[in-house]
Formats: C-alpha cells, structure tokens, sequence
C-alpha cells in the first residue's frame, strides 16, 4: 500500500525536486517554473496563446519584484498564485472572446471540422482533455484550484500559499475535490 | 488498535504530508484495518483516474522557447523603459520641476487673483456707501439747517457762534443756555455742568432757535441712522460737535473772564452776567 502510493505520488506530473539552495536568479526561476507556470494558467484559461501572454505577465512581475519575491522554497507557490491571479483576470477581461471559443470548439467538435484538418491522435488528446476541464469545471473553489495545483506536485504548504488557505484544511480539500472529480469524471463517462 | 483515519488524515498521509510519528502510526492502522485499507484503494484509485484525466492537459507541449524569447524580450523592453525613465528624469529634471513649480505657482497667483477680485468689490462697495451715507445725511442737514447751521466743519462751528455772538449782540436777552442744553444732553461737556447750574429761563434769539432746531433734528436723524452710519463718519461728526461746544465755552468763558468788554457781555451768558454785574 505504501509502495502504491509513494508510486503514484512519483508518477505525478511535477517539475520539482531540482530546486538550488543559493537564492535564484531570474533565469534559474524561469528555467525552473515556467512549465508550471504555462500549464497552471492554461488550465484556467483553456487557451495556449493567452496562456502564454499570462505567464509572461507572470515573469514580468517576478522581474519587477526580484527583490521583494519570497525565497526559493515559496518561489513557486508565490508565481503561482500570482499565475492565478493574473488568468482569472485574463480571463474576466476575454469572457466575451472565450465564449465566442468555446462556441466555435463546440461546433467544431461537432460537425468533425477540426478532425479533419487534425491528425485522430490530436483529436482523441483534445477530446481527453476537454473531458477533464469539464469535469474540473463542475468541481467548486477552492477545491478546483486545490486539485490543480496538487497536480502541478506543489506541496499543501505551497497551495495554501498560493491559494490563501490554511495548510491544515488542504488534505481535506485535496480529498473532497478528488472524490467529487472521480464522480464527475465517471459521470461524464471519461473513465477508461 | 488506533482509531480510523479519516478522510483528510488518509489524503494527507497518500500525498506525505504527514509528520514522520503521524506517518509511522498511519502505515500501522492501514495495514491491521479493513475499512480504512478500503478507503485507501479508493482513494488511490480516483487519484490514478485524475491523473490520468489531467494527464492530456498537463503533457501538453510547454512553448520553453517561444515563452523564452517574449519574456526575454518583454524583460528587454522593461528594462529599456526604465532606463529611458531614468534618462529622461536626469535630462528633464529641471524642466520638469520648473513646470511642476510653475503649475504651482499659478495655482497661487489664481489665488491672488480671487483675493484682488474680492477687494476690488469690497472697496467698491464701501465706496458706494461712504458715498452714499455722507451724501443723505448732508441732504438732511442741508435740508434742516438752510444756511451756515450746519455743524460740518470746524470753521462753519465758529462762523455759527460768530453769528450766535453777532445775533446776540443784536437781541436783548442773548443766552448761550440753549445750546448748552442739547450738548448737555448728548454727552457731557465742559460746558453743560455750567449750563446746568444756571437758571432755565431763557430767551432764545431767532438765528439761535433756527441753529438748535437744525441740531436737534441732525442728531435725531443721527440717532436713528446710527446702527447704518460708518463708525469713521459718526467719529467725525461727535469731533465737529465738540468743536461748536468748545467754541461756545471759549465764548462763555471769554464773556466771564472780561465782564466790562461790551462785546463780550453781549455774547455771555445774560443769566450770569447780569448776575455779576451790579
């Protein structure tokens, strides 16, 4: 059982593990983050392009605060917040051209536009993924934001940081928020 | 045997977040608990399930190096920015300053101006009134006091008692206790408690009676007005009044101190004079 575990935790997608000790320089923290950073925001804002505009915002921000930035060990859970905070604003301020996207990826979807002009495999990635938003879509704040970054492999002390919570309320959160993806995820009929 | 883990405590232990001594205990009850051991499986398995549904999402391809040359750029450009900012503070400085000063300034002479504004309408104000105060009361007394009976100047007070004196050479009983009495009565002088020891028979000469008709008048007037009438002119008036009083006392005093002078008998008080005179 605790082998299972300690398998699945190392089977998770992360980026960490590689931190230095010496105090980072902007290069080493975007060497380091970036990935997490991109993937954070476009998991909420469900597009590569304004991804990358919120992680260069991000980036920006840590260039401007260099010195006021919080050490290395909360350096990524400082980003990340900061990568939440601009994609959600990112995304108040695109809501009009987001649900002009979503409409077009539904009929794309739908009428098989976009499979022909993809290959199967990028179809079957996007359908993949398109499940798995819906069924994050359905789960509630914080629990959501819990889950994504526990995915990203952030520690409880690093999401209760970036998402302002108490450390002790994560493994609860983190728990109620797998439980109700896995029903919505069956539900929607993405188990495999 | 330890209690059930509950859901929060299992999580947390699944994901390490544990303390070494809570982590230790956990692996004990898990392994001697069915029930708890159950929940364990479930738990692993809905954590492999949305691993594996967040998989697509988290293995897409990251852009390393497109985001690398736009935050390397955007950096460049910041700094570029910064820099020019610093370049345009030492080059424009003090054009800077002189404009931040000189909005500051006229904020100041706009003051000023309002404060000009507002003393060019004062002063055109109390202009108007010291125009217009002075000139009804001049009405009223030109009006009450035809002739030279107006207590205005100094000279015309000593042309008045000129005449008084001349009429009262004229006249039989000339008595300066008329006049005497309304100075009396509007504030005390050295010529009333003298006025007031004589006696109250008098006869008035006609130039004498017309004069203190036009004062009394002029001073009811005065009273009545004395809440609108400017401290400055009413501070004027009582000084021209005095000086008719103080005339009238040098008169009086003149009368006394030569009671064998025929003029100055003429003009004295007949009440005293002849008193005096055996």
């Amino acid at each position: 059982m605790n082998g299972q575990a300690r398998a699945l935790i190392e089977s998770m997608p992360n980026d960490i593990g590689t931190e230095a000790v010496a105090p980072l320089s902007f290069d080493e923290a975007f060497t380091l983050h970036h990935r997490a950073v991109f993937r954070t925001a476009r998991a909420v804002v469900r597009d590569s392009a304004l991804a990358e505009d919120v992680t260069q915002e991000v980036f920006l921000r840590l260039y401007r605060n260099l010195h006021a930035t919080p050490g290395e060990d909360l350096l990524r859970a400082w980003l990340l917040r900061v990568t939440l905070n601009v994609a959600r604003n990112t995304l108040r301020g695109q809501s009009r051209s987001m649900v002009r996207d979503n409409e077009y990826h539904k009929t794309a979807t739908e009428s098989g536009s976009a499979a022909v002009e993809a290959p199967a495999e990028d179809y079957e990635r996007r359908m993949a993924i398109e499940e798995a938003r819906r069924a994050l879509d359905k789960i509630k704040e914080p629990m959501r934001s819990c889950l994504l970054l526990k995915q990203q492999g952030l520690s409880y002390r690093e999401i209760a940081i970036s998402l302002s919570l108490k450390e002790t309320n994560i493994g609860s959160l983190v728990a109620r928020g797998r439980k109700e993806f896995a029903r919505v995820y069956g539900k929607i009929g993405g188990r495999r | 045997m330890t209690r059930c883990l509950d859901e929060a405590t299992l999580q947390s232990y699944f994901d390490g977040e544990l303390s070494a001594q809570l982590m230790e205990r956990a692996s004990t009850h898990l392994a001697s608990c069915v029930t708890c051991a159950a929940a364990a499986r479930e738990l692993a398995e809905e954590t492999a399930l949305m691993t594996s549904a967040l998989a697509a999402e988290f293995e897409e391809t990251v852009p390393t190096q497109a985001l690398r040359e736009r935050i390397d750029a955007a950096v460049l450009g910041e700094r570029v920015a910064s820099a020019g900012r610093v370049e345009k503070l030492g080059l424009f400085a003090s054009l800077a300053n002189v404009f931040s000063f000189n909005s500051q300034r006229t904020l100041g002479y706009a003051s000023l101006a309002v404060v000009l504004a507002f003393g060019a309408i004062l002063a055109v104000v109390k202009f108007r009134q010291s125009q217009v105060q002075p000139s009804t009361t001049n009405i009223q007394a030109n009006v009450t006091t035809p002739g030279s009976n107006q207590p205005k100047t100094p000279e015309v007070g000593s042309n008045q008692n000129q005449q008084v004196a001349s009429n009262a050479g004229g006249s039989v009983a000339p008595s300066s206790r008329p006049v005497g009495k309304p100075t009396g009565t509007r504030r005390p002088s050295s010529a009333a408690p003298q006025t007031e020891a004589v006696s109250n028979h008098v006869k008035l000469i006609p130039g004498e009676r017309s004069y203190l008709q036009a004062i009394a008048r002029l001073d009811s007037t005065i009273k009545s007005n004395k809440t609108s009438m400017r401290p400055s002119l009413q501070v004027e008036y009582e000084r021209n009044l005095a000086v008719v009083d103080r005339a009238i006392a040098a008169t009086r005093n003149a009368a006394k101190s030569n009671p064998n002078d025929p003029d100055a008998a003429q003009s004295g008080n007949p009440s005293t004079s002849p008193g005096r005179r055996p």
